[in-house]
């Protein structure tokens, strides 16, 4: 791969005070103070944009913020790059100005309504061609004045392709990315969902599982456990565990076989250092490193990194710019590592970034057109969690129109639902029904494997599905080992199939899990289904579900009025019960856990205050509670985000809220965790459910918990060590 | 931020099998993890790290099993395996069939359990746990991968034919009756009788046959022994307990098999004569006659003319002739829940506790402190069942029970020397235990493990905590 340019060799013009863009439709007048704002609002309406304060009012102020931004000349949103909020050109920005600078010279005097009309009347090379001189602001500009019509054309001109042991995004080809994810890394389950995902032609793009610990002994066993899959079925793909980068390198290092290298992408550096923890200095040494030792050899692409709207602006790091604008400038960050893939998770966060189906879609066409214009082997993933308004349906709308927008692949999350990390993706089955309505076929190198292995057959010079198609026991060997397999994976509706789709058995249990699971986030709190405890009751400042479910940061705080009415009581332990994210959960069971809980703390000697009751409560509103009763361990009872398990959806969570009161222990925390501000110390026990830890036993362990915090004066990883050292 | 409970470590198996015509080892490594679809704690991707090869086992000529032989043998497993003693995290050690019936039996199993130490549980004469450990050994994958099948494994070995009957991977009945390969031995290549045991005389006799030692059995003779003994099994297939009430198949009854009606069961085979069954169904060919110098070639030949126990052959059971030895290393100890009541006056391990009760969840007072009388005379402790999963799944249930559990044991306290263990099915061991002490006001010496499942078992030992989480194995199943 090319060399490199430091990051003092790219140029950026230096920063300018905002400008005002002006203009009238009819009668109304619209102005627009600096490129930030005049973006945020040219874009369509979104919950993250709105809860930013970004998009515009109605849609008349919506179209004449993209009438102006028409009119600008790219070299105008050249000469004027963002600044974060110190007024300073940050490494990500600075990273999207090295562009293609002959592209850019032939288009820099044309404005930016001139490019989207040429771009749709222009052959794909040249579309591609151009692409490569747009830094990420001038492709979020792109796309806030293109209709989905359009975000598609262009997207597909621009197709891009890539190579490891595949060649993904060919022209004719989908290809799959199979995510064999397991709550607790359980290894047979990961096998059961590696062959059911190769057994539907899934998985060409990559096998990549996000591990539940990120640790290098870890890490190293899951790659080696994955290469061992690959070598046996001999399936031509490649294979990730998406850890933090540090530990991959780690593993790289170790001579794990990391063959493609992930990480997480943010659109402003404060994000992408603050939070994930990373440098461009970094991703260059990674990058180098893979360069170097990387097992895959010369000529391959190795770098993989996963982005989506939303992220920056959920740790309030957005810089004031808009969603779509901070995802385009990942794509400048991403195109810099030449990489084998981008994988666009748009949907993920929930709905404080994308309330519904509408949102979520346009977002994704969004994403994907300014990807791979910019140069990217994008893959999508839409996606949802069920917190949101959207749904299945609408994420199959989305999927239909990336896949005739040219996406070079989509995820294999087994019958839709990760089982780890509780959101809901697309499938194997999805993934070959899309071929089949586009007439696409896997990467050619896995194409052949599994035509020779009967998943998929030749008929009259067109791909079919095969007689193996959609049979995990073709890499078994003996019904015995996959019934085996099969008992470990989490929610296991089914294998049958009908054609592509699951068999409708499997699809009603699926579905009958994902209703029940939404109706759990839905359900009201209701204190008659509480046992018959007598809670005293606190709002929180979320005073209705939808604000509730889009504005996190309030379910944190108390309602004024109520917070007025509190007064120190200066108990050991306070009890809070919150619906959360899911008021099932707390029905279900804060009945049998809440009088286990104060038997065995009055018995032990802990004084209680009377608990309280917290509609459209979030873990934090611990922490004013805590403060007003002046409470030392404030223990929250939560209902916890429903993944798409019937049971599980009905799972609560205790979070332990020591409250540090003293100097001498401030001074202690202080140390442990590097924030000298730090005020309060957690430790959770979750999983509280009757398929997990049932809440009688729950209670017992909770009371066991809250006397080792009261009796060492510290809570979270603090008071583990503590324990750890004694007992050692 | 801190969990509940910790799994994930890998631990060290292993089983011995002293049987009537071999004795083997086998070592295997687990890791202890959570089954996120069961819920349950369970030892997962077990890795077979040793097998030893079979050996004849060693007896002395007055039919006593020749210890010091097979101690030579147990050491150099040891050392073949690696396996440290003190690494062991749970196994079993068992002595079955003939070699069970010789007089120093027990005290094989006594110096299996000084030399490897308090992880091991070494059992002679248990002749249900043994068809119960083949059954896992070689049916257990096969049974839970068809799970509406009952499936009933023949484990034909030397002595017996220990015999269980199960379904969806849990044993439903189990038998051992005198059928083996051993009870006449010949001089290897013909029918030349080199020794008749008392059974194998009774069958001889029963069919008129009047050789004796010395003596060659003519084709026919040994067709009638094998046809008897296949005829045997067919009953036992077919579950016609008649068949064995009559003399002299009442002489082959060691446990009787009593099978529940109306489940039509496929046959499987294991132990060394199953593994000949399965080699010739596959092709290979059965040895040359009385190469081992008894009859199981001849008894395996006869089983395949059979069309009853022959009509299931393409079930093929794991393991074959070292079902045994495979169930004692991976099926003889259950993980307990992560959240557990245990008692620092107690020390683990806890050996050859007896179940000396079964109640219950809402068993009330009088029975509880009946149980408790009975724990009180124990030797070292014993134990309580509280039968019924999903008992304990209510505050109220819980509360109740610890309630009634700390007044018992307040009527009449227990010696820290003979503690009381409540084994649960349900995951509430530290809340009931909670409320038994009073949440630590009134200690006492009990131990409250939880997620157990349910045994006909007599016997219980508790290994050492790891993890959060201790070992359990059953014995004393007859």
């Amino acid at each position: 791969m090319r060399p490199l340019t430091p990051l003092s060799e790219i140029e950026v013009p230096a920063p300018r005070p905002d400008e005002t863009y002006a203009v009238t439709l009819l009668d109304r007048r619209f102005s627009f103070t600096g490129l930030k704002a005049l973006l945020g609002a040219a874009d369509h309406p979104k919950a993250g944009d709105r809860l930013a304060g970004l998009a515009a009012r109605d849609e008349v102020e919506r179209e004449a913020a993209r009438t102006l931004l028409a009119s600008l000349t790219l070299q105008h949103l050249f000469d004027r790059p963002l600044t974060d909020a110190d007024g300073r050109v940050d490494a990500v920005m600075r990273v999207n100005y090295q562009i293609d600078a002959a592209a850019f010279a032939e288009i820099a005097p044309l404005t930016l309504g001139a490019l989207k009309d040429l771009l749709l009347k222009a052959r794909p090379a040249q579309v591609r061609r151009l692409g490569l001189g747009l830094t990420g602001v001038m492709a979020a500009a792109l796309a806030k004045l293109m209709d989905v019509h359009e975000l598609v054309l262009v997207a597909k001109k621009a197709k891009r392709a890539a190579a490891a042991r595949t060649r993904v995004g060919a022209p004719g080809t989908l290809s799959s990315r199979l995510q064999p994810n397991h709550p607790t890394d359980d290894l047979s389950c990961v096998t059961a969902l590696v062959y059911a995902g190769l057994s539907m032609g899934a998985g060409d793009a990559l096998i990549g599982l996000n591990p539940a610990v990120d640790t290098l002994d870890n890490v190293t066993a899951i790659l080696t456990h994955l290469d061992r899959l690959r070598r046996e079925t001999g399936a031509p793909t490649q294979i990730c565990v998406l850890s933090h980068i540090k530990t991959q390198l780690a593993a790289l290092e170790a001579g794990a076989p990391v063959e493609i290298m992930f990480q997480s992408l943010a659109g402003t550096e404060r994000t992408l250092t603050q939070e994930f923890d990373v440098t461009v200095a970094l991703l260059d040494a990674a990058c180098a490193a893979m360069a170097a030792k990387g097992p895959l050899g010369p000529g391959c692409q190795f770098m993989y990194f996963e982005t989506g709207q939303g992220s920056e602006l959920t740790y309030g790091k957005h810089e004031g710019i808009d969603m779509a604008t901070c995802e385009a400038l990942c794509y400048g960050l991403a195109r810099r590592y030449d990489p084998f893939m981008v994988n666009n998770v748009t949907g993920f966060i929930g709905p404080e970034t994308h309330r519904d189906n509408f949102e979520m879609i346009v977002s994704n066409l969004q994403d994907h057109f300014m990807g791979k214009l910019m140069g990217l082997p994008m893959g999508m993933a839409p996606c949802y969690t069920l917190h949101s308004e959207i749904t299945m349906e609408g994420q199959q709308v989305a999927t239909g129109l990336l896949a005739a927008a040219g996406a070079n692949f989509f995820m294999d999350v087994y019958l839709s639902t990760d089982r780890m990390l509780a959101y809901f993706d697309t499938s194997g089955h999805d993934d070959q029904t899309l071929r089949e309505i586009h007439g696409l076929t896997p990467a050619p190198e896995f194409l052949a494997w599994a035509l020779a292995r009967g998943i998929f057959a030749e008929e009259e010079g067109e791909v079919v599905r095969g007689p193996n198609w959609g049979d995990p026991r073709l890499f078994c060997a003996s019904q015995m080992e996959f019934e085996r397999l099969a008992r470990t994976v989490p929610g296991a509706h089914g294998f049958e199939s009908a054609g592509p789709r699951p068999a409708d058995k499997v699809s009603r249990a699926v579905k009958a899990n994902l209703a029940i699971a939404r109706e759990a986030i839905h359900a009201d709190l209701d204190p008659a289904r509480l046992g018959g405890m007598a809670f005293r009751r606190i709002a929180s400042r979320a005073h209705d579900r939808a604000a509730h479910l889009s504005h996190p940061d309030i379910g944190a705080d108390l309602d004024a009025a109520d917070l007025a009415h509190l007064s120190p009581e200066d108990r050991d332990v306070q009890i809070v019960v919150s619906d959360g994210l899911s008021a099932e959960a707390v029905h279900h069971n804060v009945p049998d856990l809440v009088p286990v809980l104060m038997d065995g703390l009055e018995r032990s000697g802990v004084s209680l205050g009377v608990p309280a009751l917290v509609p459209f409560g979030r873990v934090k509103v611990a922490e004013p509670i805590g403060d007003a009763l002046r409470a030392k361990l404030v223990v929250t009872l939560i209902g916890e985000r429903p993944g798409g398990d019937a049971r599980a959806s009905r799972s609560m969570s205790a979070y332990l809220a020591f409250r540090i009161a003293d100097e001498e222990t401030r001074a202690r925390a202080a140390a442990f965790s590097g924030n000298p501000a730090v005020r309060y110390e957690y430790s959770v026990i979750s999983n509280i459910y009757d398929g997990g830890l049932p809440p009688v036993e729950a209670a017992s362990v909770i009371v066991e918990k809250a006397l080792q915090i009261l009796a060492h004066k510290a809570a979270g990883n603090r008071l583990e060590r503590l324990l750890a050292a004694r007992a050692a | 931020m801190a969990h509940a409970g910790t799994a994930g470590e890998e631990v060290m198996l292993v089983g011995f099998d002293f049987g009537s015509t071999t004795s083997s080892a086998m070592a295997a490594r687990a890791r202890i993890a959570l089954n996120c679809a069961t819920g349950r704690q369970e030892f997962a991707r077990p890795r077979v790290v040793y097998r030893s090869a079979p050996v004849f086992t060693p007896f002395r000529a007055g039919g006593d099993i020749d210890i010091g032989a097979l101690e030579l043998h147990m050491e150099r497993w040891l050392a073949e395996g690696g396996i440290d003693p003190e690494a062991i995290f749970s196994g079993g050690a068992i002595v079955t069939g003939l070699a069970s019936e010789g007089a120093n039996a027990q005290a094989l199993a006594s110096l299996v359990e000084a030399r490897l130490g308090a992880a091991i549980i070494a059992t002679a004469r248990d002749p249900a746990l043994e068809s119960w450990l083949a059954f896992m050994g070689a049916c257990g994958g096969l049974s839970r991968a068809c799970p509406e099948r009952a499936i009933l494994n023949l484990d034909i070995g030397g002595g017996t034919t220990n015999a269980a009957l199960g379904q969806a991977g849990e044993v439903i009945a189990a038998g051992c009756h005198f059928i083996g390969a051993r009870h006449l031995r010949f001089e290897p290549g013909g029918y030349r009788l080199a020794f008749a045991a008392r059974r194998g005389q009774a069958v001889l006799d029963h069919l008129g046959i009047t050789a004796g030692v010395g003596d060659a059995l003519a084709p026919a003779e040994v067709a009638a022994v094998t046809g008897f003994l296949v005829r045997a099994l067919e009953a036992l297939a077919d579950g016609e307990a008649a068949f064995f009430r009559a003399e002299p198949a009442a002489l082959l009854v060691d446990v009787p098999l009593a099978l529940p009606p109306g489940r039509d069961a496929a046959v499987t085979f294991s132990g060394g004569v199953g593994e000949l069954i399965y080699a010739a169904a596959a092709g290979a060919g059965l040895p040359p006659t009385t190469a081992f110098g008894d009859l199981g070639i001849d008894l395996a030949r006869a089983i395949l003319a059979s069309a009853r126990l022959t009509r299931d052959l393409s079930l093929v059971p794991e393991h074959g002739g070292r079902a045994t030895v495979c169930g004692l290393t991976l099926h003889s100890t259950e993980v307990s829940g992560a959240t557990l009541h245990l008692c620092d006056a107690v020390p683990l391990p806890l050996r050859d506790l007896p179940i000396v009760a079964s109640l219950p969840a809402d068993a009330d007072l009088a029975r509880l402190s009946a149980a408790l009388a009975l724990v009180a005379r124990t030797r070292a402790g014993g134990c309580i069942r509280v039968s019924g999963a999903g008992g304990l799944a209510r505050s109220a249930a819980v509360k109740a029970l610890g309630g009634r559990v700390a007044e018992a044991l307040a009527a009449a306290p227990l010696d820290v020397a003979r503690p009381l263990v409540l084994l649960l099915a349900d995951n509430a061991a530290k809340a009931v235990g909670g409320y038994a002490t009073d949440f630590g006001r009134a200690p006492a010496p009990l131990l409250v493990i939880d997620e157990i499942p349910e045994r006909p078992a007599q016997f219980a030992r508790i290994g050492k905590a790891r993890g959060g989480m201790v070992p359990i194995s059953f014995y004393g199943l007859n």
